[in-house]
Parts: structure tokens; sequence; C-alpha cells
């Protein structure tokens, strides 16, 4: 390998990885971003159960909006066992969604904090597993428990460099409101991550809506520049790569 | 919220009196304001009685599994019952959720 090739990490999602040179490049932070169920859970999930199940890499799964039961119930659906696989030791779900009972009410908020506590939190499953791939699902949440934007953005970004240190590569989720024209609630996405995936659900007539997926950037990849067709099957999200959709 | 907060991790001892009430501070290693959160936590406990509070301070470099728990992502936290803090706390914030707190346990 030539010291300009850029190590990949296959997400195996069918039809995706021809479409970023083989995968997402090592080490990097990719942004999933979409709107309301356009599917970035279900591919995060994929990445992550793929990574365990035929690559061999661990994956931890942090979730700040659904509850691990909703989230292990859906993906049984899409044939992904995550149950097995937590305990195979191969995959980690950490629940920091709302669900929690012992979360406490934050009544206040001064601009002097940082993000070590979900800092440590992480890392401490990501080294117990040894794990190569971390899902944050979805960074958008952060976006309603905090009100300092400055600080977040600066721990956010120092926590990307940390979780992505030794070669893990970090996949973030954000949910672009209806209405908006960003790629999420933050305004920051596109400069946390070195990659950014959109996923769309247009609607093309009155009675069908269509899926795809563009690939809007990718560090040091020859990407298509084209989006995608893009369907959720009962095996999960599949690309075709040959179909040019309607973003 | 009586639920037991009490745990494996580095409990500052002593029984556990109902007119006792705790203060939870999260801190870690890297904390850069965790410092004076702390000063400013054990100055308002000062002014009362001793033995009003008992304060558990939880560094979550060595127990991340508390952080994860209680679902604090950001330090330093103050935590009382079911409230908390996020930065260091004014000291008159502290006490009104001290008071705060104060007054929903007695409701129940
Ligand atoms: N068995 C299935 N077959 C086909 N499509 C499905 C199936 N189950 C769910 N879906 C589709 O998957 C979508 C949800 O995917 P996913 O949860 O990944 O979306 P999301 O982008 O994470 O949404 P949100 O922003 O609400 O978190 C829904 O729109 C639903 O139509
Ligand atoms: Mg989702």
């Amino acid at each position: 390998m030539s010291e300009f090739t850029i190590e990949r990490v296959k997400t195996g999602i069918p039809g995706l990885d021809e479409l970023i040179e083989g995968g997402f490049p090592k080490g990097d932070t990719i942004l999933v971003a979409g709107k309301a169920g356009t599917g970035k859970s279900i591919l995060a999930t994929q990445f992550l159960y793929n990574g365990a199940v035929t690559y061999d890499e661990a994956g931890v799964l942090v979730t700040l909006e659904e509850a691990p039961k909703m989230i292990r119930r859906n993906m049984l659906r899409f044939g992904m066992d995550l149950k097995k696989l937590e305990e195979e030791g191969k995959l980690a779900v950490v629940d920091l969604s709302p669900s929690k009972e012992a979360t406490p009410v934050t009544i206040g908020e001064y601009p002097s904090f940082d993000l070590s506590g979900l800092e440590a939190i992480i890392m401490n499953h990501v080294k117990k597993l040894g794990a190569k791939r971390i899902v944050l699902d979805t960074l958008s949440i952060m976006a309603y428990k905090f009100k300092s934007r400055d600080i977040l953005r600066e721990e956010f970004f120092k926590l990307a460099a940390h979780l992505t240190d030794e070669g893990r590569t970090l996949v973030l989720t954000s949910e672009i409101p209806e209405q908006h024209d960003g790629l999420g609630v933050f305004d920051i996405e596109a400069f946390l991550a070195s990659g950014v995936i959109v996923l769309y659900n247009e609607k093309i007539s009155e009675t069908s809506r269509s899926r795809s997926i563009e690939v809007l950037k990718l560090r040091g990849s020859q990407h298509s520049s084209r989006i995608h067709s893009m369907r959720i099957t009962e095996d999960g999200i599949r690309v075709f790569p040959g179909e040019i959709g309607s973003g | 919220m009586a639920e037991k907060a009490e745990s494996d991790e580095a409990p500052e001892d002593g029984v556990e009196d109902s007119d006792t009430m705790e203060i939870v501070l999260f801190k870690s290693d890297t904390c850069a304001f965790c410092p004076r959160a702390e000063e400013v936590v054990r100055e308002t406990i000062e002014t009362f009685e001793p033995g009003t509070f008992k304060l558990r301070v939880i560094n979550v470099s060595e127990t991340p599994e508390a952080a994860e728990e209680y679902g604090v992502f950001a330090l330093p936290t103050v935590m009382i019952g079911n409230l908390s803090i996020t930065g260091i706390p004014e000291p008159e914030m502290l006490m009104k959720m001290i008071l705060g707190v104060r007054v929903t346990t007695n409701e129940v």
C-alpha cells in the first residue's frame, strides 16, 4: 500500500462501498444526515453490525434518542441480532436515551463545562471491547440538551478527535429538520465531519416517495457525485449505484 | 427522589440519615472547571449546620459507569435529588436547587 493510499473501513452495506472507493476512510468522522425516517439509524447500525459480523471489528452504539430495547427490536426486523453481538462482546449499546429514569432534570446551565463525562462513558466501552467503530445516534439531541452552542461546538470537535484516535471510525447521525436547508441543527455538522452522507425520502408524486443517498464529501476519495437510489429492504439498506435517484 | 443513589463508588461514609441531603458532584481528571465547582459547593454547604448535607464526589475518569447511570455528559455537574446544574454553579442557584428539592421531598 502506498503512503498515499487511505485505508478503508468497509460498511458492508450493499452498493454503498463502491460509491466511496471501498469504504469510509479509517479514523475519520462521518456524518449521516437526513430528515426524519430517512434511514440514518438503520445505516449506522448496519455499519456496526457488518463490522462485528463480517470484518471482525467490534463496535459501540451510543444512543441518545431511542431506547436500546426499541433499537434491538427494530433492527431484528432487518435480520440484525444486536443482543447476540452484545453477548459475544462484539457490540455495546450505550443507553444515553431520555428514557433512563435516573437521569436528573437539568435546571441550570453555566457556560463553564466540558463533555469529558460523555467521553469517559463512551471510551469505557470502547476500551472494554477494543472497538474500532463508533456510532453516535443522534448528534442533534445535543443541541436540545445544551444551550451553550459555542462550548458544544468546541467540545464536540475535541470529542470526535479523541474518539477517532487509534484508527477508530466514528459515524454521527444528524436529523435535518423539515423545511431546513443545512445538515442539521448545529450548523457545524459539515465542519465536524470529514465525510458527509445525506439520505433522502422525497415525494415523487401524490402517492409515492423515493429514497436516495448522496455522498456530499469524503476525504481523499473520488466518490460518486450523483444521487443514487436506495431502498430499505428486509435486509436493511441497499444502495443501487447504477440507478440515479432524485434528491 | 429518595432513590438509593448509593453504590460502590467512593461514598463519603456515614450512616444514611433522612434529614441529610446528598449532594453529588460529578468531575473528571481532565475537567478544567471542576475544581472551582467543588469549591463553590463546599462553601455553600458550610453556610449550613454540619450534618445537613453529605457531599459525594464522583470522578468519572475512575467510575465512568456512574456518569452513564445518570446520563451525565457535561462536567462539572451538581446533582441533588433528581435535579442537576451543569457548569460552575452560582451559590444562589445551588440554594434554589436545595430548597426546590426540600419542597418536593416534603410533599411526597
Ligand atoms: N421492515 C421495513 N421495511 C422497509 N422499510 C422499513 C422497515 N422498517 C422500517 N422501515 C423504514 O425505515 C425508516 C426508519 O429508518 P430509521 O429509523 O433508520 O430512520 P431515521 O433517519 O433514523 O429516523 P429518525 O430521524 O426518526 O431517527 C422508516 O421511514 C420506515 O419507513
Ligand atoms: Mg434514527
